[in-house]
């Protein structure tokens, strides 16, 4: 195969993998509560800060910034949740969409206040020295190679956890028939904010990520929460499996797209495929229809 | 560090901000020698924030000298009014009018931004107060075609940068075939254009020219290109990120491919960012703090270092140029304002065209302005550059 | 009011205009911009107020008349009026073009199109260097004179201002007019617009053209203010602002977005001597002022304000409301319907001829609605077809089917809540012609207010004209939903479910009035529980039993059938399965319910219903549908507000307790329609029964498959995969597991096939043995019977008769209460 190709296929997975990471966050909070945080890319640009300031910083073990960093991220999530989203739905009102950019807007700007205006980057010995992958010349790091697994396997904890474990199952109930949901006696206010703290972790890991390779300052999630956004809703925001598809489609196109055309056009043509498989797939590519109520 | 010492700097730093913003309505503020207010329009916010701080540090810094040493006009004191244009044109005209209008400034300052400075060119050229640009080095900027012409610089200018980098490149890489790396904004677009003129008038034209995103992580896709087109040398413009990505992928394609850039690389910590591979990119510069430095340069260096407390050496004045050019700008400026007796726009202009001689930091200027040069550096001031660990090092002293 | 705020505009605009001439350059430029902040956002109001749509892709068409501005007037050289115009009429065409695709989604989708469409609106402008300058713009912009001494920011100003002032008048005309009523409509129901003929898609496009439009207009104006266009000017978080100048000023209302667009066109500037700070405080008192009025500062004033009396005129059967004239009648021919593998409706042929009222009956889920969702349009049939007389009606398409003149009322009332009563009808009657934009003389002439007024007073009702519907009563909003239909002058009239929810009286008259519409020619098909209802109005009456005809004739002969009788009861209710005698419990009273009032919108569907189950005991709650016992079950449950009385359960209050606390304390809804969690596992359903118990769990999911032997064989299945018994028989475990001191079951037999239900009722006999105390609701009340010890009829939110299990299944009131008294 062309190394070209190889090379567009092994980032675009890599990036796709992240947007399914950060997507499927949107999913979560989407199928508990109807709700999403439209500023995710905040969240993710705190998880790489975070991790940053721990592990660089204040020189802390990986071991323990990552959880730490993790930790501090379920909380913002919570105050999300509680803060610009819980108000509004409470009220019948739409604005959380808008408090919630608001509230981004103010995490980034504190963000860029405390930890600074240059660009960092994490250093990682798995970003330093590529690996030859074809045999021409052409080598990824390895951790390009390790993000597209990392989230695939991310995914697929989920899938366990979701499945395996009571507050699991539970916030999948929540999401299938809310009503119902609460005949088991579960909390849904808890249970909304638990979406919003996991969506959130989810970012962040999403940020940590990717931190090696990118740069960490404080606006470096927001287009990338955007595009997390619309693979959320290409992949249909109902089907967990089909937001991470989604993720790694956008990651392909993105990257396709740049080797054949250059980057002048990724932008263009991707949106302009989203907007066409919306509009021939209403519900997202693997959403489901719901049959018109009357 | 996030909790202690830098904390409550952003404290002091907002208490400050607030105050002042109470300040400035309350009216018995009017003290004896009303101050002459210096504005400054750039971006305090987003990507370019870091720029917007180092500006601020040079002009301050002036300005802090200037004050000590008794103010302008009969002791009448500088007062440093900074806008956010968060990069945009639209607010960088806004802001513009307040400082004009309503702010009343005696001289503006831009920031990075060519296309802010560019949208503010025609108003203060309108309302005839002196605009002068520490950074934008697009070239209409000072050449508007406005006359009388109010904009003055004290930095790059793309037109002769490119000249520069087609010039250097070929001196010590020997280059025929120049691949393009162009940064997908608007400094990209135009040094593209400038870059293309500036090989046509060596007789060449580039082998291929890419444009990459400010935040893509991959740009193999278009650095292969580049070499399949043949290219021999890479000229570069892009800010600091996109500029170590470019380096980064480089060594992903094992391609050690020479690279002469824009000051790009100089906007931060490209080491850090750019790994290994990064000291391979050479880059211009107006000034570097490291090394000898003329007393000027020692003064300025001890003045940072004892005001800003995350400032402990050289390498953490970044970007350098943007404090160096902000600190002789600002240092003009006051000569101009000395020279004309009066904070009239009109007046400090040919103040400008009135400075004779002047030690500053990045070189004695010898009569800097007159109605045909509204540019106080040229392609001879420009220092070619590269990193080494953490330092931007003149490129001679390595050798 | 609205006599006041015509000089207070003038007034507003006049100040406005004075501070253009009197203040310094700098504030007649942020003045110009608000204005032009405003207009945009007057335009984004016509589609998130009217249209209940949203759009962040605005400074698309913001950029669009900007750009298209600047290239004519740069480089084509045009004059400036000429190319604002052009700018304007380009932006109007993308907003078509974007609509074909956006109208096709809803919600986030139609968000993500939008937002997609302004990215690839800026990143175009990039790469169309040639036209566009590129990333670095167009520089140097002419702009408009109006007069010689003006200033450019002057004459900007100016002309932003009037336009403003002209919009805000063109959105205050559009918004009263048939069009704005139209479009409220489509927020309010698609469905109802529909079926009064109104074209969703064509109405929403219109709002979206419009707004685009105005959008454009404003961005023509911004080219010459600031005198450049770059794509950076045109980023994703201008749209943003855009949304939150009319999220802001509060969606809907005329003025919201001018207050919305001075909120945020000042905000920024009040703030900017907090120099780096600035966007931070900005986010900061963004997310203050949307805790502070979540639904805008519009919205937050009306609520300051005492809601207006609503002591308007009241109708009066003045003039002919419906005329009497030859009409068509319906005819169906072998309609089938199939969702999945499920037959709905199974090769149906009828006729509804005109002049008469035809019933269609059957147990539920029998398939009635989805006959009427496909004759008025909203459901494609899988074969057949319908004609209405000689012509053959087109499926899919509900909004021209009702032009032809097919109306129809829906099972829960679907008024449009924002508009009054008359407007709901006088809009009904435009039959989705609309008019002009602007224009208004099909809606508020008094030709047009008269002949709603009919329409509601031959109806009956009686209540004020200017009431928004979201407050009508229960029985109001019937009665103005078949004056609506009547208002389309239709040749038939389908009608979902009239009498749910009414009382006896308000029953009785709602039969005369079916009967007067019949009268007028009119074809009437009623889908109806109340069986006094049909016996009384009806000529001829359709019996559906899982999809299929089972009879049809005269009411008397239908009434007599006894496979109709079976169908409706289970069984006879005299060959019913022996009816246990227990000696009565004389235990203590564990759950009580003392005079409980819940109901929907204003009028309560429960009347001080009283209840008192015994510890062990199984209570049988009989009743028709829509005599209230399902809104009982969850006003019990905590999943309906208790408005007034008490519910407990052994000595503890429940009524003010959230659902899950009230599982917490032992009461377990099993839910009527079995609700099971579709994509989790026959076990993971089962466990989550265990939610707030888990010890033993796995135990106790072992006793649930010895007891319902069937899902032990399933458990690994996804539980939307399982037929319709053992998806009940898996509701009824699940409830199990939350270890139930009282067990409430709503309608376990609904839909099920009678072996199954024979099934299922023998496991819930082996819980009555051993002595679960349980409350059951359940149509078929002779098997409910045989099992409960005692019985209460409930009919019309009212306890009606109350005993053991043997008086009430020997009492007239239950036959009555099913099939209505003969």
């Amino acid at each position: 195969m062309d190394t070209q190709l190889i090379s567009a296929l092994i980032s675009g997975l890599g990036m796709g993998s992240m947007y399914g990471l950060m997507a499927l966050g949107f999913y979560i909070t989407f199928a508990v509560s109807g709700t999403v945080n439209f500023a995710q890319g905040s969240s993710m640009m705190l998880g790489a800060v975070l991790c940053f300031t721990f592990a660089q910083t204040l020189d802390w073990s990986l071991w323990l910034a990552v959880p730490a960093a993790l930790a501090l991220c379920g909380l913002y999530g919570l105050l999300v949740e509680r803060l610009a989203v819980r108000p509004f739905v409470r009220r019948g009102s739409d604005a959380w969409l808008m408090s919630t950019v608001a509230l981004g807007i103010v995490l980034d700007n504190l963000v860029m206040h405390t930890f600074g205006k240059e660009p960092r980057s994490l250093p990682s010995s798995l970003a330093v020295s590529p690996v030859e992958v074809s045999g021409q010349g052409l080598g990824v790091y390895p951790l390009q190679l390790i993000i597209p697994l990392v989230g695939l396997a991310l995914a697929a904890a989920l899938h366990l956890v979701a499945r395996r474990t009571r507050w699991g199952t539970a916030l999948l109930a929540t999401s299938q028939n809310r009503d119902a949901a609460r005949l088991m006696g579960i909390p849904i206010g808890r249970a909304v904010a638990g979406a919003f703290a996991l969506s959130t972790v989810l970012a962040g890991v999403a940020g940590m990520l990717i931190a090696p390779l990118a740069n960490v300052n404080a606006d470096m999630g927001t287009l990338f929460g955007l595009k997390a956004f619309s693979v959320a809703i290409l992949g249909g925001i109902t089907s967990a499996w089909g937001v991470m598809i989604a993720g790694l489609l956008f990651g392909l196109a993105e990257s396709g797209i740049t080797v054949a055309l250059g980057s002048g056009y990724t932008h263009i043509i991707t949106f302009a495929l989203v907007i066409v498989a919306l509009a021939l797939r209403p519900n997202g590519l693997f959403g489901r229809a719901e049959v018109k109520k009357v | 560090m996030l909790c202690t010492d830098k904390g409550l700097r952003i404290h002091k730093g907002l208490l400050a901000a607030v105050l002042t913003a109470l300040l400035a309505t309350l009216p018995w503020r009017a003290m004896a020698a009303e101050p002459i207010k210096i504005g400054l329009i750039t971006a305090l916010s987003g990507q370019s924030a870091l720029a917007g701080e180092a500006i601020t540090r040079g002009l301050q810094t002036a300005i802090d000298e200037i004050n000590a040493d008794g103010g302008l006009l009969d002791g009448r004191e500088l007062v440093l009014v900074r806008r956010d244009d968060e990069a945009n044109p639209a607010k960088g005209v806004v802001a513009a009018r307040e400082l004009i209008h309503k702010e009343k400034v005696a001289v503006l300052f831009g920031g990075l931004d060519t296309p802010v400075s560019l949208a503010i060119v025609p108003l203060a050229n309108q309302a005839r107060v002196p605009f002068v640009g520490p950074w934008a080095a697009g070239t209409p900027i000072t050449k508007n075609g406005a006359d009388p012409n109010f904009v003055f610089r004290v930095s790059a200018m793309d037109e002769l940068v490119d000249k520069a980098m087609v010039a250097y490149a070929q001196e010590n890489f020997g280059s025929e075939k120049f691949g393009l790396m162009m940064i997908n904004n608007p400094w990209g677009e135009s040094n593209q254009k400038g870059l293309v003129v500036a090989l046509d008038e060596k007789g060449m034209a580039p082998v291929a020219s890419e444009k990459f995103d400010g935040d893509a992580i991959d740009v193999v896709p278009q650095l292969t290109r580049l070499r399949d087109a043949g290219a021999d040398t890479i000229a570069m413009v892009g800010n600091v990120g996109p500029s170590a990505q470019v380096v980064k992928s480089l060594r992903r394609m094992g391609w050690g491919v020479p690279i002469v850039s824009h000051w790009g690389p100089a906007g931060g910590r490209f080491t850090e960012l750019a790994g290994p591979g990064a000291e391979k990119v050479h880059f211009v510069q107006t000034y570097s703090f490291f090394g000898e430095q003329s007393p000027v340069g020692e003064k300025l260096i001890a003045a940072l270092k004892a005001k800003y407390d995350d400032v402990d050496g050289p390498e953490d004045i970044t970007p350098a140029v943007g404090v160096a050019n902000a600190y002789d700008a600002m240092h003009l400026t006051a000569l101009a304002i000395e020279n004309a007796g009066s904070t009239d726009g009109p007046a400090i202009r040919e103040g400008f065209f009135a400075i004779d001689s002047y030690p500053g930091l990045i070189k004695t200027y010898e009569t800097p302005f007159s109605p045909q040069q509204h540019d106080a550096l040229g392609p001879d001031d420009y220092v070619w550059a590269q990193f080494i660990d953490n330092r931007i090092v003149p490129v001679e002293l390595n050798d | 009011m609205r006599r006041l705020s015509i000089p207070a505009g003038l007034a507003v605009l006049a100040a406005a205009l004075v501070m253009v001439f009197t203040l310094n350059s700098y504030y007649v430029y942020v003045l110009a911009n608000v204005a032009l902040i405003a207009i945009v956002g007057v335009g984004l109001n016509v589609l998130i107020g009217l249209t209940g749509q949203i759009s962040f892709g605005h400074v698309g068409f913001y950029a669009i008349g900007a750009y298209t501005v600047a290239i004519l007037t740069s480089q084509a050289g045009w004059s400036f009026w000429p190319a604002w115009l052009a700018g304007a009429l380009v932006a109007t065409l993308a907003g078509l073009l974007l609509a074909l695709p956006a109208l096709r989604v809803k919600g986030p989708y139609l968000a993500m199109i939008t937002i997609a469409f302004s990215f690839i609106v800026q990143h175009a402008v990039i790469e169309m260097e040639a036209l566009t300058g590129g990333q670095n713009g167009i520089m140097g912009i002419a702009a408009p004179t109006l007069a010689a001494n003006w200033s450019i920011e002057q004459t900007v100003a100016v002309i932003a201002l009037l336009t403003l002032a002209v919009t805000l008048v063109g959105y205050a005309l559009l918004a009263r007019g048939t069009w704005g009523a139209a479009m409220r409509a489509v927020k309010d129901s698609e469905t109802a617009a529909e079926s009064v003929g109104l074209g969703p898609l064509v109405i929403k496009t219109v709002a979206f053209m419009v707004s685009a439009g105005l959008a454009g207009l404003a961005g023509g104006l911004f080219a010459p203010l600031s005198g450049f266009v770059t794509p950076d000017t045109f980023s994703f978080m201008q749209s943003i602002l855009f949304v939150l100048v009319v999220v802001v000023g509060g969606a809907g209302s005329v003025i919201g977005p001018v207050l919305g667009a001075v909120i945020l066109g000042l905000l920024p500037e009040l703030l900017a001597t907090l120099e780096a700070y600035r966007l931070l405080f900005f986010g900061g008192l963004l997310l203050v002022v949307l805790l502070v009025a979540p639904n805008g500062l519009m919205g937050l004033v009306a609520s300051l304000r005492r809601p207006r009396s609503t002591a308007g005129a009241v109708p009066v059967g003045a003039g002919e409301a419906l005329t009497a004239r030859a009409r068509q009648g319906l005819g169906l021919d072998r309609l089938t319907m199939r969702f999945g593998g499920v037959r709905a409706v199974d090769d149906l042929s009828m006729s509804v001829p005109p002049g008469a009222v035809t019933s269609l009956i059957g147990p539920n889920g029998a398939g009635k609605t989805t006959v009427l969702n496909m004759v008025s349009g909203f459901y494609p049939p899988t074969e057949g077809r319908f004609a209405l007389g000689e012509r053959t009606l087109a499926a899919g398409r509900a909004f021209r089917i009702a032009r032809h003149g097919v109306a129809r009322t829906y099972q829960t009332s679907q008024l449009f809540d924002t508009l009054t009563v008359a407007d709901n009808v006088a809009l009904a009657a435009c039959r989705g012609k609309l008019g002009g934009l602007l224009g208004a003389r099909r809606f508020l002439s008094r030709a047009a207010r008269d002949r709603a007024a009919a329409l509601l007073a031959f109806c009956g009702y009686r209540g004020a004209l200017d009431t928004p519907a979201s407050q009508l009563p229960h029985v109001d909003r019937r009665l103005v939903e078949i004056a609506r239909a009547l208002a389309t002058d239709p040749d038939a009239l389908l009608l979902d479910e009239p009498a749910a929810g009414l009382s006896r009286e308000d029953t009785d008259r709602l039969a005369d009035l079916l009967r007067a519409i019949a009268d007028a020619g009119v074809a009437v098909m009623v889908v109806e529980h109340d069986m006094d209802l049909v016996m009384k109005v009806s000529d001829q009456v359709v019996v559906l039993d899982t999809g299929r005809l089972l009879a049809a004739g005269e009411p008397e002969t239908v009434r007599a059938d006894p496979a109709v009788r079976r169908a409706y009861l289970g069984e006879d209710l005299d060959q019913a399965r022996p009816v246990a005698e227990r000696p009565a419990r004389r235990g203590s009273e564990w759950l009580g319910v003392n005079r409980l009032v819940a109901g929907y919108g204003a009028e309560p569907v429960l009347h001080e219903v009283s209840l008192k189950v015994r510890q062990g005991e199984m209570v049988a709650l009989l009743g028709a549908n829509g005599a209230g016992k399902s809104t009982l079950m969850r006003a019990l449950a905590g999943l309906h507000p208790v408005q007034a009385g008490g519910v407990h359960l052994d000595g503890r209050a429940l009524e003010k307790m959230p659902a899950e606390a009230i599982v917490r304390q032992g009461l377990v809804l099993v839910p009527e329609g079995r609700q099971v969690f579709p994509e989790l596992s026959v076990q993971d359903n089962i466990r989550l029964g265990a939610f707030l118990c888990p010890g033993d769990r796995e135990t106790r999911l072992e006793e649930m498959f010895e007891r319902f032997p069937r899902l032990r064989e399933r458990r690994h299945q996804r539980a939307g995969l399982l037929s319709g018994g053992e998806q009940q028989m898996l509701a009824v475990a699940r409830g199990l597991m939350s270890r139930p001191r009282v067990l409430l079951l709503d309608e376990p037999s609904l839909g099920l096939a009678p072996k199954i239900i024979d099934e299922l009722f023998t496991a819930l006999d082996r819980l009555r043995r051993e002595d679960m105390t349980i409350v059951l609701v359940d149509q078929m009340a002779a098997l409910a019977l045989s099992l409960a010890d005692r019985a209460y009829v409930i009919e019309g939110g009212r306890v009606m008769a109350e005993g053991t299990a043997k008086e009430i299944a020997d009492s007239p009131e239950l036959a009555d209460a099913y099939l209505g008294a003969g």
